[in-house]
């Protein structure tokens, strides 16, 4: 489903990405790990289109995507819940999911994404008016999920949606990853530090280390992996 | 009648002056406020657009003949509210070619987010337009005449058979219309899914651009309908104010003190700092001499940015 090969980024001088590559089959879960500064989220900017890669190619059923405007990209079926969840602020919470909406397949499915979202996250039912710069944390986050929800995307991609959240709640939001993937059959694409849980939830992983991957494999392989265990499992 | 009801009438008057002239205040500001509520430019060249916007009025009902069509009074208002769809077209082509290349997400990541191209591109746009405008329509101020600007209602008396006030008809209807253009657009901006996404655009351009919001298209449309709505202001302040090519720069005062009063980025709060500003403008004149209008404007600013500085409107939430 998605392609990514021999993808360069570079900001100015500085070296992001240095031919990377990534396969996403469809229907996978697929978790990217790695330390502060390894590129991940330049990796996910690149697929969304927010930053352009200087070599290599990245393909989305087949279609070359570094072709494709950044803004056309969630109308293919992408969805990008971004880091630090971005909700829009001055917004209240039932405007930033149509936003999320405003795919066409978002549009034509809104009035079963909504009930949908909103019985994932009941909060946000009782929190729908509500601007969503004032919310917690967590709440946004729940939002930035759901606004992803709404476009009716094939992919969802994550951006380390434990960012900053207590414990308690990260593990709300991992089981409601794995459901929303088992309910609606989705790719799953994420990012994160906490390397137990997302290898956990996974089918296969990737370890990025300054700008490159250094180790890929299915979950039981890289749980079990000597390096991974030492250095992002504390074991 | 006594020196009370006097000095009562006077007030009533001065209060229905600054209401009138703060309605139309407001819907200058409202054009400002959204180009910069949602593409965080400050375009110097607002007052300017204005201008032509007030001379696209006139050469519609002059020389295009709405005046003689429709007759006065109906035409002045139809010239009015054809500029607005002129002048979005006017607004989306300078996006277009000039603007947009010192805005947006090309030059997100610039220094100064690209600050200083922009205060040079929109004082230029400024300049040019003012000086294109006295190249085209000569320096001799004209305006819209219509038995309208020279009449008034009597509202009241109120008191027995004293103390009324009157209402010049042009700038009546102007307020009239004013209202209903501010109205529409916030209708438009709060309830319409278009609306929403300019709005979204303005909030988190990177994020509108991960639910496939195209942000420059955005920008482009709330250029086009910021230009329109002020000149839709202009066109209904045409219909009695006379004017000439450097009128911009009367209003451009008003307009941003307007808008940092209500707050900035806050679309509904420009309307009320326009309106704020004209009832102080008027209300003034009670007290202080004519002259010094313009310095009770400025000390009721200064106050606001003293006490609330992010204006009277302006929200505070933190960004995520
Ligand atoms: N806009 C930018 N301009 C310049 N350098 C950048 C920019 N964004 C990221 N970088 C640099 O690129 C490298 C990779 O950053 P990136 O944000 O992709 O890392 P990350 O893996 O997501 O890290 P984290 O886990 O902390 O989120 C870092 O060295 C960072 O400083
Ligand atoms: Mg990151």
């Amino acid at each position: 489903m998605l392609e990514l090969d021999d993808v360069h980024v570079a900001y100015g001088g500085l070296k992001a990405l240095a031919g990377v590559s990534v396969k996403v089959g469809a229907g996978d879960f697929v978790s990217i790990i790695g330390p502060n500064g390894a590129g991940k989220t330049t990796l996910f900017k690149c697929i969304s289109g927010i930053v352009a890669p200087v070599q290599g190619t990245i393909r989305f059923d087949g279609q070359d995507l570094t072709k494709v405007p950044a803004a056309d990209r969630p109308h293919l079926g992408i969805a990008h819940v971004p880091e630090g969840r971005q909700v829009f602020p001055n917004l209240s919470v039932l405007e930033n999911l149509e936003m999320g909406a405003w795919t066409y397949a978002g549009r034509r499915d809104w009035t079963d994404n909504l009930e949908y979202i909103l019985g994932l996250f009941p909060v946000l039912a009782s929190r729908r008016d509500q601007l969503a710069g004032t919310l917690s944390g967590g709440e946004q986050q729940m939002v930035a999920i759901g606004r992803g929800l709404a476009s009716s995307p094939r992919l969802l991609m994550l951006d380390e949606p434990s960012m900053g959240l207590a414990p308690t709640i990260v593990d709300s939001i991992f089981e409601r990853i794995v459901e929303i993937r088992r309910d609606k059959k989705l790719t799953v694409l994420l990012v994160e530090q906490r390397a137990v849980e997302a290898l956990q939830s996974c089918d296969r992983g990737y370890v990025l280390e300054t700008g490159r991957v250094v180790l890929e494999g299915g979950h039981e392989e890289l749980l079990s992996d000597d390096r991974v265990r030492k250095a992002y499992l504390g074991i | 009648m006594n020196d009370f009801l006097i000095n009562l009438e006077n007030v009533l008057q001065a209060l229905s002056a600054g209401l009138l002239l703060g309605g139309i205040y407001g819907l200058m500001c409202v054009g400002l406020g959204i180009i910069f509520g949602v593409m965080r430019v400050i375009n110097f060249g607002q007052g300017d657009l204005m201008m032509v916007g007030m001379y696209c009025a006139f050469y519609l009902f002059t020389t295009l003949g709405i005046g003689n069509f429709l007759g006065a009074e109906v035409g002045a208002i139809v010239a009015a509210l054809l500029t607005g769809p002129i002048m979005y077209v006017f607004g989306l082509l300078l996006h277009r070619f000039l603007v947009s290349r010192v805005t947006g997400v090309r030059v997100a990541g610039l220094e100064g987010e690209g600050h200083y191209a922009q205060l040079i591109l929109t004082l230029g746009m400024a300049l040019i337009l003012a000086n294109g405008g006295l190249l085209l329509f000569g320096s001799t101020p004209v305006s819209i005449k219509s038995s309208l600007s020279s009449s008034a209602w009597e509202v009241g008396p109120f008191v027995g058979e004293f103390v009324s006030i009157f209402v010049n008809k042009a700038r009546g209807i102007a307020l009239v219309v004013s209202l209903a253009v501010a109205a529409a657009l916030y209708f438009f901006i709060t309830r319409s899914r278009l609306g929403k996404s300019l709005r979204a655009a303005a909030d988190n351009p990177e994020a509108a651009i991960y639910m496939g919001i195209d942000v420059d298209k955005a920008h482009r449309m709330a250029f086009g309908i910021g230009t329109a709505v002020t000149a839709v202001a202009g066109g209904l302040v045409a219909s009695y104010y006379p004017f000439q090519p450097y009128v911009g720069l009367e209003f451009v005062i008003v307009m941003y003190a307007g808008v940092v009063l209500g707050g900035l980025g806050s679309i509904i709060g420009a309307f009320w700092g326009g309106m704020i500003i004209g009832l102080v403008q008027q209300l003034a004149t009670l007290v202080l001499p004519t002259q010094l209008q313009n310095t009770a404007v400025f000390v009721v600013f200064l106050l606001v940015v003293f006490l609330r500085p992010q204006g009277l409107f302006g929200v505070n939430v933190t960004r995520a």
